[in-house]
């Protein structure tokens, strides 16, 4: 056996190094390592082998057969290399026609467009603010104190600044996209009426529910001077909004709940257009299903950047577009938005 | 918060069924995540730190039902007998510290009415002795501790600060090696153990324990928190430090706890209460115009008084409204937004019309980059290309494929994966991994377009943020960039700006400044066979 294996690695080596195409070096790893290839049916004699014989076979079969492997390897790295020396013949070619294909936006394009026109329609207009972010606009202005627990609320994706001369920990990705409001805010001009949808980031495992980076919608308002902004004034906004993309009998409800940046604080819950408030699988047989988190801008952050708390107030509402989306379309899995399978994106 | 049911009727006189009261709650204070026979999980909030407490939720369930609380203040647990020696070194950070000799105890196990109520709140019994702390943590929100007192060397405690990497093996048999920021509870010998976090070993309560030094006290919440994260000790009575806890609730809590003790067969023979115990009531004046502007209402005045008397507040009426005095319990009670919170959710959110906003007279914002992105999208779209959305990291399979400098990218120092530990500084690798895949569920032709932001570091300042816009085309063609070239065309770019990156990623002649064919070598690590074609760049100062 050892005289078989020295004879196909003569041949072998001598073939592959020949071997001009890559069809050509294909046929070859098939006749080594096909089903019935010489090298597969090496082991298979095995169990003829005495134990003494078996000793000095196998390791040396083990030799052979990576020797082999290299050497397809390199012919295939010489075979490739060789083709990319043509490449410098080919040359750049005048403009050609543009094939017809059906065009589509992403989904959550379509979805934004939906909802920026909405509230265009009242007066509100885009900001875009940093993705990458320092913590005083993402969160301690947002009256999110250092070492508060309520930063707990946020898992937060650091930017590593060892090499940029910055402390630390002061450098993050933003986790929401209110880092706006301080942004826009500490202009100091008012009235302000803005929105965002844009994308944030987490620290999340990634399954079908969460992303470590999805999108958020966001409005914020800062009144005129002496001019009130009030709960009912968001809740016209909201069952407009869901009026807007869920249709007529969409309705909005609001629950306490704390946001640091906000007081009063609320949930909204929208009533579930699916079994119109019945209970059903969609709202876990609730009859309404969370959807938003707003409320009146705490005096704090309006302090922090500079606004008379005394003098102006205002509010904000912010919710998740990729979950209504989802529940728009029944889509299953989060990662769609992010993955680039056009099966998906080809089907909106 | 794991609400046991039958505990919570034992403090309040309310007649709902689970459900009912996880509605009533969920719609009115806080947050329910599971409700069954036995017990209704509370929601987490930062700021309602009274309701990590089946005291606190009792009030607030008073509160909401309009029952009555079943409980009062109980006396001042002060004894005339001697005093255990507690020496604080900042009472900063231990602003009280109290301290109980309890002798002639016996260790055994807990009573069954004992075992069920931790067993709702989703702990588990041990023996009566360290059950006793669980339980009054879980009724009063005050954490408590319990040292062996025969440990304990000349029954002497100070509380000070570690010192620098002085160690101590806690409870759960780790050694930790400590730094000043860390508040110790010790004796005159060695650490008993991390102030509010866990106990050390060494004065572990054990079997054979028939005397105990037990401790309540206020720690600082950020001095708990940061000792917590340091030393990943995350336990239920952290928690509690961290929302801040009040001396009359920790009084309340001692004396009960001595009682219980007592019942037990304990006797308390030597008791220490350090620290000022006086209460600061704050008083916030609520205008009733601003009450009302606030919430879009008009919410009648005796409305707004009972709501908040309800909820244990003091209300003093004056011309404008009123003074306000939140109760003890209450700490989150700041300003007087805080208390129009309170008014509007206990007046009912729902009772709330709603009112058209007119915003005519806003500053202008400057649309141009908006409008600019939608319609490119657009154009790019009724050319023919499907618009994809990619991570804003790179893959690990594309810094190595494209052999990129990672020292050039923006670094995350704390990545959940490799796959976002870099973030992009170019979007068409992105294009080219979902190229790949799409081959490989079949598709023979792609043309993908991306419109993004990409970033690169900058010294001392944040990383540059641009907009780019990039396509990738693989027609099935071996020379896809000529119908790249028209597409391009098409959109009528002015000044294209931008470059591709290191030109061997390219095909040595098919590229140009702003599009090129990727280079085969690069396309076979991705095990693409195919011609891809790309195209990328800064999209507002092209446009």
């Amino acid at each position: 056996m050892r005289e078989e294996l020295s004879q196909i690695i003569q041949t072998y080596l001598a073939k592959i190094k020949q071997a001009k195409t890559q069809n050509e070096l294909g046929e070859i790893y098939l006749e080594l390592f096909g089903k019935n290839g010489e090298i597969t049916k090496i082991p298979k004699q095995f169990p003829q082998l005495s134990i003494e014989e078996k000793k000095i076979i196998a390791p040396l079969f083990t030799r052979t057969k990576l020797e082999l492997e290299k050497a397809v390897e390199e012919s295939k790295e010489k075979i490739l290399e060789e083709g990319y020396k043509k490449l410098n013949l080919e040359k750049l070619d005048p403009k050609g026609q543009i094939k017809k294909r059906q065009g589509h936006l992403h989904p959550s394009t379509q979805f934004k467009k939906e909802i920026v026109d909405l509230f265009q329609k009242l007066g509100f207009q885009e900001i875009f603010a940093p993705h990458v972010e320092w913590d005083k606009y993402n969160f301690e202005d947002l009256n999110i104190p250092k070492d508060h627990p309520s930063r707990d609320m946020w898992d937060t994706l650091y930017v590593d600044t060892s090499r940029l001369e910055i402390d630390p920990g002061s450098m993050l990705l933003r986790t929401h996209t209110s880092n706006f409001w301080p942004r826009l805010m500490s202009k100091g001009k008012t009235p302000i009426c803005a929105m965002s949808f844009d994308r944030c980031f987490r620290y999340e495992a990634v399954d079908a529910r969460h992303a470590h980076t999805f999108n958020q919608f966001e409005i914020a308002i800062v009144g005129e001077k002496g001019k009130f902004i009030s709960m009912a004034n968001l809740k016209y906004l909201s069952d407009y909004l869901l009026k807007g993309i869920l249709g007529k009998e969409a309705k909005s409800r609001f629950r306490p709940k704390y946001y640091p940046f906000v007081e009063p604080g609320v949930g909204i819950d929208c009533l579930c257009v699916f079994c119109h408030g019945k209970g059903c699988k969609i709202c876990s047989g609730i009859g309404w299903f969370e959807i938003a988190g707003a409320g009146l801008i705490h005096p704090n952050v309006l302090s922090a950047t500079g606004i008379d708390p005394k003098e102006h107030n205002g509010l904000a509402w912010g919710f998740g577009p990729d979950r209504m989306l989802m529940l728009k379309h029944s889509i299953e899995d989060i990662r769609y938005f992010l993955e680039g399978d056009l099966k998906f994106l080809q089907s909106y | 918060m794991k609400v046991s049911l039958s505990w919570l009727k034992e403090l309040v006189n309310y007649n709902w069924s689970p459900q009912e009261l996880a509605d009533r709650l969920s719609l009115k204070s806080i947050g329910v995540k599971e409700v069954n026979d036995n017990f209704i999980e509370l929601d987490l909030t930062y700021n309602r730190g009274d309701l990590l407490s089946l005291r606190g939720v009792a009030r607030e369930v008073a509160a909401i039902s309009g029952t009555q609380i079943k409980f009062g203040n109980l006396p001042n647990p002060k004894q005339n007998l001697p005093e255990v020696s507690v020496k604080i070194e900042n009472p900063k950070l231990a602003p009280v510290y109290c301290v109980a000799k309890i002798e002639n105890l016996k260790v055994e196990k807990s009573s069954d009415s004992w075992i069920k109520k931790l067993a709702d709140s989703g702990i588990r019994t041990v023996n009566n002795i360290a059950d006793i702390t669980n339980l009054i943590m879980l009724e009063y929100g005050q954490p408590m501790h319990a040292f062996d007192g025969k440990k304990v060397q000349n029954e002497e405690i100070i509380v000070r600060n570690a010192k620098k990497n002085e160690t101590v093996q806690t409870l759960d048999g780790k050694n930790r090696i400590l730094t000043t920021s860390d508040l110790l509870i010790t004796d005159s010998q060695g650490i008993l153990g991390l102030a509010g976090v866990m106990g050390a070993k060494n004065s572990e309560v054990s079997n054979s324990t028939n005397t105990i030094l037990l401790e309540a006290a206020i720690f600082d919440p950020v001095t708990i928190r940061k000792t917590s994260m340091n030393h990943g000790l995350y336990s239920e009575a952290g928690k509690r430090f961290q929302h801040r806890l009040t001396k009359t609730n920790l009084l309340n809590a001692f004396a009960e706890v001595i009682r219980i003790y007592g019942d037990q067969g304990g006797k308390l023979t030597a008791i220490s209460l350090v620290g000022d115990f006086i209460e600061n009531p704050k008083t916030i004046i609520l205008n009733y115009d601003r009450l009302n502007n606030l919430i879009g209402a008009s919410i009648p005045k005796n409305e707004v008084e009972s709501a908040l008397n309800n909820l244990g507040f003091e209300v003093n009426s004056n011309d404008q409204g009123w003074e306000v005095r939140p109760p003890n319990w209450r700490l989150d009670i700041q300003i007087e937004e805080d208390l129009v919170e309170e008014v509007a959710r206990i007046y009912g959110y729902e009772k709330i019309e709603t009112k058209p906003l007119s915003l005519e007279n806003a500053e202008p914002l400057d649309q141009s980059i908006p409008n600019l992105i939608l319609s490119l999208k657009q154009k790019l779209k009724n050319i023919g290309l499907t618009e994809v959305e990619t991570y804003s990291f790179y893959s690990s399979q594309v810094i190595e494929n494209l052999n990129l400098n990672k020292k050039s990218l923006v670094k995350i120092a704390n990545p959940i994966t490799t796959e976002t530990e870099y973030l992009r500084d170019f979007i068409w690798p992105n294009l080219i991994e979902v190229v790949d895949k799409n081959i490989k569920s079949d598709f023979s032709d792609i043309a993908i377009f991306e419109i993004g932001k990409v970033y690169s570091p900058k010294k001392e300042d944040l990383p540059i943020e641009e907009f780019r816009v990039s396509i990738a085309l693989m027609n099935d063609t071996d020379n896809p960039i000529t119908e790249l070239e028209a597409i391009i065309d098409s959109l009528k770019i002015t000044k294209p700006s931008g470059k591709l990156g290191d030109l061997a990623l390219f095909h040595p002649t098919r590229r140009t400044k702003n599009s090129a064919e990727v280079h085969p070598r690069i396309l076979n690590k991705f095990a693409i066979t195919k011609r891809v074609a790309v195209f990328e760049i800064n999209l507002e100062k092209s446009l």
